[in-house]
């Protein structure tokens, strides 16, 4: 038994590399970010042609929030690959996206707002716990 | 904070009452638009109407049906079925689920209709026997037919959930001895949503749920009252395996060399090319995989009258099922005689294999 001599998904990951160039160029001339979405396109099931084409960067961003993602570039930069998974670890979407940084990155303003109001009592927060804690 | 809190309290400050911030709502928003094939832009949108968004009743008839799709969807993530129903949905009604039983159960049924006239969507699981008077299947003493006219009537979109609901399913097949037929067949004036599947694939449902949560209307459909989204391309043309039919290579035997390395299952029956559905994008228990990823063919359970529609391992083109039963019946005989009659096994399992042409291990 000998491991693949080809990959199935090869044109396909061409076409995603075309892809991911136009949205590039668009990023450079307008400034406009854009995504392309990789869970529903039949790439073999590791995806790892595309993997393979695009690299690890320098910059793994972890997101915890209603499920752990993880938001990492790879190596051309402004392109990210980006994989939600939901709280019991299933990944729920994944797709490559291409911006200076990616949205969901950024902080929300209302949810800074928030942190703002909340963040005088943060040190009298943290004595209670540690009391509670002792 | 009581039911009635708890159904206009908007999601996004639900969300904030828990400690979730925007993130978690667009993370949420993303998987939910990839699902829906929307494009990547739309999440922040449906981020922003889902924040607004209040809890929608959901009434759900289970008919004559073996529990399999509600045991697939309670089973479903992205989201979760119990995060949609504490969190978009409010499940008034469902007989497997409820605490609720004999009068009481009745009477919240009652109770859920009246108090969201005009509002709910009803989810129906199972076929509807209309054979002599509907006798067959009976909630209450009252038929499937009688309940479904008059909950239907005051719904806002019946979701038929489930190759039996959809079309009638296994119950309708040959000779079909209770007049199994799909609510489709009954209801009318009504939008209704077909999810076929025997099971169906849990996230169509949440998809079809948050779409009507956050845009305020139905996804689009096919013909059939499929979502599009969904039921749009064949598994087949989306199918990881789909290249290798393409260049003519197919496996002619289960775990042979070919199928092993993912060449096409279309001789051994796969029904593929003809099965609307998203088991090879969404897939199955977490993602892991679908059954053609698992190595067997497609069944074809999405589509009307898959169960009448032939062998399932006899090729869509036609001919003869594949030759795993002859190498089955050769290896049996092998390990019952000992080694020299497996190895003559074999080699009639080689010549046979000559006949029908080069194996994948002596193809170039």
């Amino acid at each position: 038994m000998t491991d693949f001599t080809y990959l199935p998904d090869e044109g396909l990951v061409d076409a995603l590399i075309m892809e991911i160039a136009d949205l590039l160029r668009r990023l450079i001339e307008h400034g406009e970010a854009g995504s392309t979405v990789l869970l529903r396109l039949p790439l073999s099931p590791s995806r790892l042609t595309l993997d393979h084409c695009l690299g690890q960067g320098e910059i793994a961003v972890l997101l915890d929030a209603a499920g752990r993602s993880t938001i990492r570039e790879t190596s051309f930069p402004g392109v990210w690959w980006t994989t939600h998974a939901d709280d019991t670890g299933r990944v729920i979407a994944m797709l490559i996206e291409v911006a200076f940084v990616p949205h969901i990155v950024r902080a929300d303003i209302d949810d800074v707002a928030r942190g703002c109001q909340r963040l005088p009592g943060a040190t009298n927060a943290a004595r209670r716990a540690r009391r509670t804690v002792a | 904070m009581d039911d009635r809190e708890t159904m206009t309290e908007t999601l996004c400050a639900m969300l904030a009452r828990r400690g979730f911030g925007r993130r978690s709502l667009l993370q949420f928003a993303i998987a939910m638009t990839s699902s829906l094939a929307l494009p990547p832009s739309v999440a922040p949108v449906m981020a922003a109407n889902l924040a607004k968004a209040k809890r929608r009743s959901v009434i759900w008839l289970s008919f004559q049906e073996c529990t399999g799709c509600l045991e697939t969807l309670l089973r479903s993530s992205s989201p979760t079925i119990d995060s949609l129903i504490f969190d978009f949905i409010s499940l008034d009604y469902q007989e497997a689920l409820m605490a609720a039983a004999g009068d009481a159960a009745e009477r919240t049924l009652r109770e859920a209709v009246a108090a969201n006239k005009g509002q709910y969507l009803l989810a129906i699981d199972g076929s509807i026997p209309i054979k002599d008077g509907g006798v067959y299947s009976l909630t209450g003493g009252r038929s499937n037919v009688e309940m479904l006219a008059e909950i239907a009537t005051n719904a806002r979109a019946v979701l038929a959930i489930g190759t039996c609901a959809a079309y009638g399913g296994i119950p309708k097949a040959y000779p079909n001895p209770t007049g199994a037929v799909g609510v489709d067949d009954l209801v009318s004036g009504k939008p209704i949503v077909n999810i076929p599947g025997c099971p169906p694939v849990p996230e169509v449902l949440s998809g079809v749920l948050v779409h009507f949560i956050s845009f305020g209307r139905l996804p689009d459909l096919d013909d059939r009252k499929r979502p599009l989204a969904y039921f749009g391309t064949t598994i087949h043309d989306q199918c990881y395996r789909r290249p290798f039919y393409d260049q003519g290579k197919f496996a002619k035997s289960f775990d042979d060399a070919g199928a092993r390395q993912g060449w096409c299952l279309f001789e051994l029956g796969c029904k593929g090319p003809t099965t609307h559905n998203a088991c090879a994008s969404l897939k199955w228990n977490g993602g892991a995989s679908f059954p053609i990823e698992s190595g067997h063919g497609c069944l074809g359970c999405s589509e009307p009258d898959f169960w009448d529609a032939g062998g399932f391992y006899t090729p869509l083109a036609g001919g003869s099922p594949p030759g795993w039963r002859n190498a089955g019946i050769a290896a049996a005989v092998g390990v019952a005689a000992g080694a020299a009659a497996a190895l003559a096994a074999r080699g009639r399992a080689a010549s046979a294999r000559h006949k029908a042409g080069p194996s994948p291990e002596e193809t170039p």
